[in-house]
């Protein structure tokens, strides 16, 4: 069968080092010149649309440069010292206080490996300090890290709407629950593990603490709002705003400020290198310009903009394959193979856990759902699942193949970062993982979980935006 | 695993490696305020700029095309390296190679299949054969006169009407397709130079790999310096 072929050449490419965009891209080009009757042009051309004319993945490059802007140090740590005035006086809670923290971070940034770096560097410190292992920290942190792609807003999400043609606002909409599930279970699970081993607890500062670090940490909090908000709008007092891409561009602009001018973290009024502090718009009002041009600025744009062209040449090479599968009609050759061999909906989503979580080891999680998502779609269509949950569980999947061993790319981030071996990540993540693992079970079997808000919020049917 | 951008070589390339960061930053923070001035046009004043998201659609595509090169360059492009992490060094470099011997044939057919592409809206010939150019086909439809669907022809640019319109065309009112699509053919190009460069650079042994793994690469190293010192501390 061709499809096997096609996707051999990918993987083979992937093997030996080949960039997933041009690994993508090339099986694809090479697969229309031999057997369809596609001119090169024409692949060019879909090429230049992927940007061009899809104006949902515009979405990416806005939200990668608000959490940019957001993701800086002084965000981090002031997210985490309000959730250890919240949770850390509880038993084994500073490690609580590392779930919610990279729960919270996670909804800011959207980036798994990026929440493990900002947050892991902080807290495993932290938690050594006062007694906990090394190990148990890096696997508490590793474990958390993954919500990043879970909890809108999600990149991942994002990428995935696109690749399906479902809505964004749903997919955002729909990782709620789950996200707030996951960490749960969590906390509750190192709760648990931090009774029977007896491990230390902080001390409960009061109500003044938690609104203090609450009101420090309140303009990153805020971004939150304004995007969900700005997308779904307040029930019973207005409807939507924005668009999805049109919130995540207001969320740039929101986060640059806060940075720039609340936070000073960066920027003209920054505490500067040779430990002048931080100083304030009033005796420097030319920040007001300056700081649009200032070396942090323009750093932060650039560091944004590299991670765009990256995810979307790997996107936009995405829909060559895509256009590959279209016109082989590959997915519904496949589907019919599968109804006739008597195979129901449970089975394929079995499937489709394992091809993930073999993949999400080796794959950062949008170059995965990109290859994957146009083929299992249609045929999950043809079987009755509902797009957006199914779409839930891949990001689930993937999250959970990041720290799968052997080779789970979290695994990998946690272990560079705490300069820690694989294999003793490896093992202070596993009991964690299982917890994990019955969370996907639930989300992949109970549909409820994922499509009850974006229904009960947005209506049954799929508005396309 | 090396993320690590190599040295700008000699004025010249200081002020290329410059140049494109500073394109990159700019076409984001434009497409960026572009989008957020039409949210502040809709609820503050209740208008819009109609060629607005057109525009920033273009710029996306710029920001891509124009920036892959860049990414090959500074070794940003994600990829799989769980299996040739494995091999030794020499293995390592001889899947580097073929790896890179794969990426110049992509950039390579993509390069005939953009020229092909752009040329009819530049009034140009393309190329004919399936695989490789073969010759120009001079019967190329001339399509010119293409115009975008909203962006107004800034009267800068005026000077390309001689060349895409013929006697009697009416001047452009919009612009030409032949301008916004300029980046493909130029990306490309660019693609297909940094992709040399960077072959070479694995044949002479100062590069080991195309490929990172994952985005934040850089970060991680940074984070494990930072924890060693509080550890210390």
């Amino acid at each position: 069968m061709e499809v096997v072929v096609l996707f051999l050449c990918v993987i083979t490419l992937l093997a030996v080092g080949v960039p997933i965009a041009i690994a993508l891209g090339l099986s694809s080009i090479l697969f229309l010149l031999v057997l369809g009757d596609t001119s090169l042009a024409s692949i060019a051309q879909s090429l230049f649309q992927a940007m061009a004319g899809h104006s949902t993945l515009l979405a990416i490059p806005f939200f990668i440069l608000a959490s940019s802007f957001m993701s800086t140090g002084g965000v981090a740590q002031r997210i985490i010292r309000f959730s250890i005035a919240c949770v850390g006086h509880m038993r084994g809670g500073l490690a609580i206080a590392g779930v919610l923290a990279c729960m919270i971070f996670a909804a800011l940034s959207g980036s798994s490996p990026a929440t493990v770096v900002a947050i892991g560097s902080i807290v495993i410190a932290a938690m050594q300090k006062v007694g906990y292992t090394k190990e148990f920290a890096a696997g508490v942190i590793c474990n958390a890290g993954t919500l990043g792609i879970l909890i809108p807003p999600s990149i991942v999400m994002v990428v995935y709407a696109s690749a399906t043609d479902v809505s964004v606002g749903r997919m955002f909409l729909a990782g709620v629950i789950p996200g707030l599930l996951a960490g749960t279970m969590l906390m509750i699970a190192i709760y648990v593990v931090a009774r029977i081993k007896d491990m230390p607890k902080g001390e409960w500062n009061g109500w003044s603490e938690i609104w203090n670090s609450f009101v420090d940490a309140f303009w990153g909090l805020l971004l939150i709002v304004i995007i969900m908000v700005g997308i779904y709008g307040i029930p019973g007092f207005t409807g939507a705003i924005f668009t999805p891409t049109e919130a995540a561009a207001v969320a740039a602009v929101y986060a640059f400020l806060v940075a720039c001018f609340i936070y000073r973290d960066m920027g003209p009024l920054a505490e500067t290198e040779d430990g002048q502090p931080r100083s304030s718009v009033m005796h420097k009002p030319q920040a007001l310009l300056t700081s649009f041009v200032h070396a942090d600025t323009r750093r932060v744009l650039l560091d944004a903009g590299k991670l765009t062209i990256t995810l979307m040449f790997i996107i936009a090479n995405a829909m060559i394959l895509k256009h590959v599968l279209t016109d082989e009609q590959i997915p519904q050759r496949i589907s019919e193979s599968m109804l006739s061999m008597g195979l129901g909906p449970i089975t394929f989503l079995i499937m489709v856990n394992v091809i993930l979580l073999i993949g999400g080891q080796f794959m950062e999680p949008s170059g995965l759902l990109v290859i994957v998502a146009p083929l299992v779609f249609p045929i999950a269509i043809e079987l009755g699942i509902d797009p957006i949950h199914l779409g839930i569980i891949m990001v689930v999947n993937m999250e959970i193949g990041m720290i799968t061993p052997p080779v789970g790319l979290n695994l990998f981030v946690t272990s560079g970062v705490a300069r820690m071996p694989m294999m003793g990540v490896v093992k202070a993540a596993l009991p964690f993982l299982l917890v994990l693992f019955v969370f996907l079970i639930i989300v992949t079997y109970v549909p409820w979980i994922s499509t009850w808000l974006p229904t009960s919020r947005m209506g049954p049917e799929i508005i396309t935006n | 695993m090396n993320s690590v951008a190599p040295p700008h070589r000699g004025r010249l390339g200081g002020f290329f490696g410059a140049f494109e960061e500073n394109v990159i930053a700019l076409i984001l923070a434009l497409m960026t305020a572009m989008t957020f001035l039409n949210v502040v046009l809709r609820y503050g004043f209740s208008s819009s700029i109609l060629w607005g998201p057109e525009v920033v659609e273009y710029l996306f595509a710029w920001l891509v095309l124009f920036g892959m090169s860049y990414c090959v360059k500074i070794t940003a492009h994600l990829g799989v390296d769980a299996l040739t992490s494995l091999l030794p060094a020499r293995g390592q470099r001889i899947t580097a190679l073929i790896a890179a011997i794969f990426c110049l044939i992509y950039a390579g057919l993509l390069m005939k299949g953009a020229w092909d592409y752009w040329a009819p809206f530049a009034n140009l010939d393309q190329t004919t054969g399936r695989w490789f150019p073969t010759g120009l086909d001079e019967n190329t439809r001339e399509n010119g006169w293409y115009e975008t669907r909203f962006v107004p022809m800034p009267d800068l640019l005026r000077f390309v009407e001689g060349w895409l319109l013929y006697d009697g065309d009416p001047p452009f009112q919009k612009l030409p397709r032949a301008i916004p699509y300029l980046i493909l053919p130029l990306g490309v190009a660019l693609l297909l130079f940094r992709l040399i460069q960077a072959t070479i650079a694995i044949v002479r042994g100062t590069s080991s790999s195309l490929i990172v793994s994952h985005e934040a690469e850089e970060a991680v190293e940074q984070a494990a310096d930072k924890l060693a010192r509080e550890e210390r501390t």
